[in-house]
């Protein structure tokens, strides 16, 4: 099929489907612009100056394109590990506890083993382990969703909290894991905007594969169809279980692989206190929010997030103000992201206006 | 000498419009008399629903007027019809499926009298029951129940609340022919009480034998208001669908070809746990269609699920075209040739999907490569042909089927089975809420395919559905088929008998 | 051994009161339609509030009052977005945890500029009841409390008409509705109670039992309280006794590792403390798995109603 036909094709979806993509468009820039305006409140209340403030978290969160696309990648991946499931009617927030599964797991194998990609392939293993464990509890037992994944992440935050002070951590920086191999390491590329890291590009070709299999394979139509509505899934011969335990575990696998490219690529070792993994698999939460649960969304969902937390970071450094922030901002726009509800009664009460005055 | 009769309820150049822009209701006037029978006739989706649903506040009206005795009201919700002294049975109830009836009593007594005990809702209910004359259980949870106790139920529910005026929409489709006896009874007593009654109705023989006057609806709007003794059923007909009615479609003799589908000695259970088909046999031939009647709840739906591989079999077989399937996934029937069309459309599609999307649901090994790759291009041809084929109304191939008509959402369900070109094609209720143009397609559809040679089991609760198009007929009750036969040997009378359980 | 008892006794009833408050309030809430799961956001919110108060003006008990009323307005956010507006209930809740933890850490570095703990505050006193020398049975008055506070909510959802009104909501609002409830304003009150009943529970955290306010002061309490609510089966008697189970996990968390300390003084424990800190968290997953499979749950659990 050529690319012109690609594109008429597209064109064709698009104009047919408009109204559909204008509310969405709508719904995410109206939730942005809640976030901002009650987080600019907050700002004023704690005693700062909002617009102070939203121009260092701008300015400097673009400022630096490696640091920007580098803290972007775990987040991408957590944000794929909770639209995943999410597509298929599943609530994964399981993302933290996978996420630090995956970065486990494949600190201890690439140590031993001296092999980037076999530590990889590792943590995406346990984190899909994780994610089908949850799955079969729901699916066998009942077990809500939600309440296992936090329950899971509690577990994974202290059972790595163990291995890294007890068994894994670095006798000369007691304090921080044993590190990565030099060997094993993933560093940088050059490209045309500087030396980007690998593991950015591995996430957005994770993207790129995930987007392929949902919307052009079996396995991807059958999870979205019983995700939408699991009696039509049913009565096309599709196990909605299945869906269930295939989207767990296929999202489970893309946080631990957060996980691994945090650890392999970019940190290279976990500090004991787990600050540079806490919270990654909750803003995934935002990202795929924001990303509308499609992968391409989410790319640039997650270099957006990406930006807010850095501006967090600087602004502490520069203005005093607590990086939390970002926490609150994510929080806001995902409450306003609740609503899809309320645009579309905003937008056929439009219409009904409209038709009335006929 | 005749006396002038109150107005009781008079509902003024109604109108009302949905935020998606359906117009549901369009300058209608409603006058009922106090006390007497008053029947409101359209077809499915005419507006009756959404008129009455006005009067008791559920519903908004986009313009218009409401008088009940005289005096201006607006509801605000049901809570102000009910004080008015409305009440509405629906034809689904608005018991709540897991409290007792006393708890349900108890509850909608609540909004007449705030604080009252639960055993003083006992005595009343008791007395009123005496009065009236039929019994209901009162402390068995409500889905425990039958459907025509449930309604009474509902009735009594209503009653209590000293409801002078008694809305019943479609109240009979859930009832069997002795039930509606019932029924009829029951309301000729409360007209004696002086209860006014609204019957909404799309059976014109209900019309005939029951309500005193009646107002037609089509299309939303008001079509007139006439005294049922004074018009015949073909006038009614007439002024519902607004052309002459042929009842009758015109089929070639059968032309029966071997067995492709046999079912022996089916026992399934229904969801919530107990049989609902017990012991079913059945055979199917090419080339033939084979209806089964009987009111909803019977075991008709569990049947053809077992068949199509939805729901389990306890005991017994399935054999499809001499393979016996029994037990085996539903993909493996679906590729042996079966094809099924669920009732809902809820089931049947994905509604946030494409047509496109909608078209490969039970046709997706056509679309897939060796490496599970699924060929949009491909996929798209099938829709095109389903599109032609049934002459869909779409917007485009890629809109969201939501966004078609009911009619259109169901010709794509049944053209989807169609292109398949399977074997055997099993459909229950496919004309069931569509307007007469796209009933009439699909029954003629029907035809043409059993004339095709492919065996057809159609599942309806429309009779006059069954008794056009079945060339053998069963009907089933309580989970069994209580009779088989060639459509010449089953009446409207003979059928009616057999569905309330009589031996005829 | 007796001594053992009495402690791990009378810790449990001091570790299960934020518990089965928050498990009576979401079972409100839940009996009525609506799933709150930004529980443990309240808790975050409602310490942190009921901290700074007591900080300010020295009053435990104003503390706990504000905490209670931050857990109120937290109600009135979630009913408003889950109810009127009809949103996403699950992804509010997300949304307000995190939300939640966002604005208390803000408020822990800009007010105390500290990252980690605030200062100590002044608690609501233990009841102490002593039975021998060296031994006493301590608990707090909000034991007592939530005890009686969840008695009365069994009582009024089953043996009273608004009870039952609030009930028909979460099975059926559709009929409900139809029976003249208003199925919208009762949904959202008894979003605010529930919501009230766990800043209460948020408000003890601080006030009536660590003393200060952690970063890690909830560490998923909020969601061992939804867990509750389903172990409890939607009943306020059977809250009590989860409450008293997952406390009980907690409180092992932190007994076994002194005991074993204690018996084996040369097993290094500081380390070993994380892996007993997962007990709570296994213990509710193993309760919920092994137990739940016959779990009723309010029918219309989660869907926003719906009115043309």
């Amino acid at each position: 099929m050529g690319s012109v036909q690609f594109l008429m094709k597209l064109r064709e979806r698009i104009r047919a489907r408009y109204e559909e993509y204008l509310v969405i468009v709508i719904e995410t820039l109206a939730s942005a612009i809640i976030g901002f305006s009650i987080g600019a409140l907050v700002l004023y209340i704690l005693g700062f100056n909002p617009a102070k403030i939203y121009l260092i978290l701008f300015s400097k969160g673009l400022s630096n394109p490696d640091y920007l696309l580098s803290k972007s990648t775990p987040i991408m991946l957590t944000g794929l590990a909770f639209a995943i499931p999410m597509l298929a009617g599943v609530f994964n927030i399981g993302g933290e506890g996978q996420l630090y599964i995956g970065a486990l797991i494949s600190l201890i194998v690439v140590t031993s083993t001296h092999n980037s990609a076999l530590g990889i392939l590792a943590g995406m293993v346990a984190g899909a382990a994780l994610g089908t464990f949850k799955a079969v509890l729901k699916v066998y037992r009942g077990v809500n969703e939600v309440i296992a994944a936090i329950m899971l992440n509690w577990v994974m935050y202290f059972l790595t909290l163990y291995l890294l002070t007890e068994k894994l951590y670095n006798p000369q920086i007691p304090h921080e894991s044993i590190p990565v191999p030099e060997d094993a390491r993933l560093g940088k590329i050059p490209t045309p905007i500087g030396d980007i890291r690998l593991i950015f590009f591995i996430a957005v070709i994770a993207s790129l594969v995930i987007y392929y299999i949902l919307y052009y394979t079996n396995i991807g139509y059958m999870l979205r169809v019983a995700g939408l509505s699991p009696k039509t899934a049913k009565y096309a011969g599709f196990n909605p279980n299945l869906a269930i335990i295939y989207s767990m575990a296929l999202g489970g696998a893309m946080a631990g692989l957060g996980g691994s490219l945090l650890l392999i690529g970019y940190v290279y070792s976990i500090d004991t206190t787990m600050s540079t993994l806490y919270g990654l698999g909750f803003m995934g939460i935002g990202v795929a929010l924001l990303g509308r649960n499609n992968p391409i969304g989410i790319i640039f969902s997650a270099i957006f997030f990406s930006m807010l937390i850095i501006g967090g970071e600087m602004i502490e450094l520069l203005a005093g103000a607590p990086p939390e922030l970002a926490d609150a901002l994510t929080g806001v726009i995902v409450i306003a992201l609740a609503l899809p509800y309320t645009y579309r009664m905003l937008i056929s009460y439009m219409r009904i206006r409209r038709m009335m005055k006929k | 000498m005749s006396e002038e009769k109150r107005k009781a309820v008079e509902m003024l150049n109604i109108s009302k419009i949905y935020p998606d822009g359906v117009v549901a209701l369009r300058d209608v006037n409603l006058t009922v008399y106090e006390g007497e029978i008053h029947g409101l006739l359209g077809e499915n989706g005419a507006g009756k629903t959404t008129l009455m649903r006005i009067l008791y506040g559920e519903i908004k009206p986009t313009k218009g007027e409401i008088r009940l005795f005289g005096r201006k009201v607006s509801f605000h919700g049901p809570w102000d019809a009910i004080r008015h002294g409305i009440g509405m049975v629906y034809q689904h109830f608005t018991l709540v499926p897991t409290f007792t009836v006393l708890e349900n009593l108890h509850l909608s007594f609540t909004s007449v009298e705030k604080k009252i005990s639960e055993n003083m809702i006992r005595r009343k209910a008791e007395k009123l029951m005496k009065e009236i004359g039929f019994e209901v259980p009162l402390d068995v949870i409500v889905e425990d129940l039958p459907i025509g106790v449930q309604q009474r139920a509902e009735i009594l529910k209503i009653l209590l609340r000293k409801a002078k005026i008694l809305i019943l929409d479609e109240p009979t489709s859930v009832l069997t022919p002795i039930e509606t006896r019932e029924l009829f009874k029951t309301l000729k007593k409360l007209k004696e009480k002086g209860i006014t009654i609204i019957f909404i109705t799309h059976k014109l023989r209900e019309v005939k034998e029951i309500t005193d006057r009646v107002t037609v609806l089509r299309k939303g709007r008001l079509v007139g208001t006439v005294e049922t003794a004074k018009v015949s059923e073909v006038d009614l007909a007439r002024m519902m669908v607004g052309r002459e009615v042929f009842l009758k479609i015109s089929k070639k003799p059968a032309k029966v070809g071997r067995k492709v589908l046999e079912a022996v000695n089916l026992w399934v259970k229904d969801d919530r746990g107990l049989d609902a088909v017990r012991g079913v046999s059945l055979d199917l031939y090419e080339g033939e269609i084979l209806g089964i009647a009987g009111v909803q709840g019977n075991g008709q739906k569990e049947l053809i699920e077992a068949i199509a591989g939805i729901r389990p079999v306890i005991k017994g077989r399935i054999i499809v075209d001499n393979v016996d399937v029994t037990n085996r996934p539903t993909v493996e029937r679906y590729r042996l040739g079966l094809a099924y069309v669920p009732d809902s459309r809820l089931v049947g599609l994905v509604f946030d999907m494409s047509l496109v999307e909608n078209t490969i649901l039970t046709n997706l090994h056509k679309v897939l490569t060796k490496t599970k790759r699924i060929l949009w291009d491909k996929a798209s041809e099938i829709a095109v042909k389903v599109v032609k084929e049934l002459d869909v109304i779409a917007p485009s191939l890629s809109a969201p089927v939501k966004y078609l008509s009911g009619g259109n959402q169901q010709k794509v369900m049944v053209g989807r089975e169609i292109v398949r070109e399977p074997k055997i094609f099993i459909v229950a209720e496919p004309t069931h809420g569509l307007d007469v143009g796209a009933t009439e397609f699909i029954r003629k559809t029907l035809i043409s395919l059993r004339d095709k040679g492919k065996a057809v089991l159609l599942v309806s609760t429309d009779l006059d559905e069954i008794m056009q198009l079945s060339d053998r007929i069963a009907v089933m009750y309580e989970g069994k088929i209580v009779a088989i036969g060639k459509a010449e040997e089953f009446s409207i009378e003979r059928l009616g008998l057999l569905m309330g359980g009589v031996k005829a | 051994m007796i001594d053992d008892i009495i402690s791990l006794t009378s810790s449990t009833l001091i570790y299960m009161v934020p518990l089965v408050l928050a498990g009576v309030g979401e079972i409100i809430t839940e009996r009525s339609g609506v799933v709150n799961i930004g529980l443990e956001g309240i808790f975050v919110l409602s310490s942190f509030t009921a901290t700074i108060v007591t900080f300010a003006t020295g009053n435990p008990y104003l503390g706990l009052f504000s905490g209670t009323i931050v857990g109120l307005l937290a109600g009135v956010l979630h009913g408003i977005v889950s109810v009127y507006l009809r949103g996403n209930q699950i992804i509010a809740g997300v949304g307000f945890n995190t939300l939640a933890y966002g604005i208390s850490i803000m408020g822990l570095v800009t007010i105390w500029k500290q990252h980690g703990a605030s200062p100590s505050v002044s608690k609501i006193p233990m009841i102490s009841l002593k039975i021998r020398e060296g031994l006493t049975f301590t608990i707090s008055p909000l034991s007592i409390a939530a005890i009686l506070i969840a008695i009365g909510t069994w009582y009024w959802l089953f043996k009273t008409t608004s009870g039952l009104k609030l009930r028909a909501c979460g099975e059926d609002p559709k009929s409900a509705e139809a029976m003249g409830v208003n199925v919208f304003r009762t949904r959202f009150y008894a979003t605010v109670i529930g919501s009230a009943l766990t800043g209460l529970g948020g408000a003890y955290l601080t006030v009536g039992w660590i003393g200060q306010f952690t970063r890690h002061i909830s560490a998923g309490r909020g969601f061992i309280a939804l867990a509750n609510v389903a172990f409890s089966n939607w009943n306020p008697l059977m809250a009590i006794v989860g409450g008293m189970i997952f406390g009980f996990f907690d409180v092992l968390s932190i007994y076994l590792p002194i005991k074993i300390q204690l018996i084996y003084p040369e097993v290094k424990i500081t380390t070993l403390a994380y892996l007993f800190k997962t007990i709570p968290y296994i213990g509710t997953l193993a309760v919920v798995s092994l137990i739940i499979g016959r779990a009723r749950v309010p029918r219309a659990l989660g869907k926003p109603y719906i009115k043309e």
